[in-house]
């Protein structure tokens, strides 16, 4: 009893001095540099004032924007992970350790629960599931890095947007025109990006579904046998406009994908801003804990219901009704 | 009052109806962690399964309210 108390003095002691420390130097921070509220817009803004490329026409310009910078760390980050296993692999090192052996442990939990859903076509929709949930992940927890969306150009404001003052390269909290223009914003913030991963996921679920069922997969959307076959008639004429809300579900799929990701993500960096700006001490570290438990659940999410539609793809569309996931 | 304050005083006032809809995701959050604790109660061997089932729920109900989120956060920083 005695010990078990000691020992948590000894914890207490142990975590009271860094802790106080914090608390001390964010005080610091606070008097000496007053955060301001930044600037919050929904489009990225480009780092670069040329464009990348230039298309013209209805496609536009290129620009090389804060989250292009934030997928290109992505891609840098998951290169450096199968770089990473690659190494332990060649070695041949039985006893997986470090970051492969997190890898391995992760990606074998999501094995299971893939071959729980999808059976026999495991090995085709695993890669799906464990690359979505990777990206996702990696791209939300770039949101937890110090500099994220606070390191950057300052840039003049455009009218009507509030700005501040500078010393030196520190934004102020004077009167001034300035805001910070981040460098690397999270991608999950952008919708180019969460839109892109809900179209690889949706065309690829269809994919799988034709590789399961051949051309008959296509008789979920357009499904003119039943008007021959299923009597009375007019039953069989509303099974062929039942049919053809799938299609609207396929497309109300991309929708729920991209904004449940963008909302999620944009909402915890826009309460990352204000927190950070009404109370700099101490809460906006519980905050980035919970931001770490959404950017995971988010990225599960993500795969899981890219799972779940793959594997409804598979099973042919009998007369029975499947348990569909909405939202 | 020049116009450009009622603007701001409706996009305001429009953000705020917006988030109404969070209600829905409350509710449904509730009643997921509801059915969840007490299948928990009368099997506590599963409680593991029916966390992950939960959390899997909670995190769909949610998304109905980060919908009213969006439409909230695109009222108050995307509509001049």
């Amino acid at each position: 009893m005695a010990d078990a108390q000691k020992k948590k003095s000894n914890k207490w002691k142990e975590i009271g001095l860094p802790l106080g420390i914090a608390v001390v130097l964010s005080g610091l921070g606070w008097y000496f540099f007053p955060p301001v509220m930044p600037h919050i817009q929904l489009p990225a803004e480009p780092v670069l004032e040329q464009p990348l490329l230039r298309l013209g026409g209805i496609w536009g310009d290129i620009y090389l924007t804060n989250t292009l910078v934030a997928t290109l760390l992505i891609d840098v980050v998951l290169l450096g992970l199968v770089w990473a296993v690659q190494k332990a692999a060649r070695s041949g090192d039985l006893i997986p350790r470090g970051i492969s052996g997190v890898l391995e442990a992760t990606l074998e939990a999501i094995y299971n629960l893939t071959e729980t859903t999808a059976g026999k076509w495991t090995e085709t929709i695993f890669p799906y599931f464990a690359t979505f949930f990777l990206v996702v992940l990696i791209a939300n927890w770039t949101e937890l890095l110090p500099g994220v969306d606070s390191i950057g150009w300052l840039h003049h404001v455009e009218e009507g947007v509030k700005g501040f003052g500078h010393v030196g390269p520190f934004l102020m909290k004077k009167p001034g025109d300035f805001q910070v223009m981040a460098w690397v914003r999270v991608a999950s913030t952008d919708l180019n990006f969460t839109i892109a991963l809900a179209l690889v996921s949706v065309f690829m679920t269809q994919v799988i579904g034709v590789r399961a069922l051949g051309l008959p997969y296509f008789k979920k959307f357009f499904n003119i046998e039943a008007i021959f076959k299923v009597k009375p008639m007019y039953m069989g004429v509303i099974d062929f406009f039942v049919s053809i809300l799938e299609i609207i579900s396929e497309v109300a799929k991309i929708i729920s994908f991209s904004f449940r990701l963008f909302g999620n993500l944009f909402a915890g960096s826009v309460m990352l801003f204000v927190l950070g700006y009404l109370v700099p001490i101490l809460l906006q570290s519980g905050v980035l804990l919970l931001e770490a438990f959404v950017g995971i659940v988010q990225a599960l999410v993500f795969g899981m219901l890219t799972l779940m539609f793959m594997a409804l793809a598979t099973h042919p569309h009998g007369g029975e009704e499947h348990g569909e996931a909405h939202a | 009052m020049d116009p450009q304050s009622i603007v701001t005083a409706a996009k305001l006032i429009g953000a705020g109806l917006a988030m109404i809809g969070a209600m829905g995701g409350g509710i449904g959050i509730g009643l997921s962690a509801h059915g969840a604790v007490q299948g928990i109660a009368r099997n506590p061997d599963v409680a593991g399964q029916v966390q992950t089932n939960m959390i899997l729920g909670i995190a769909f109900a949610e998304a109905v309210a980060i919908y009213c989120l969006v439409v909230a956060l695109l009222i108050l920083f995307v509509v001049k």
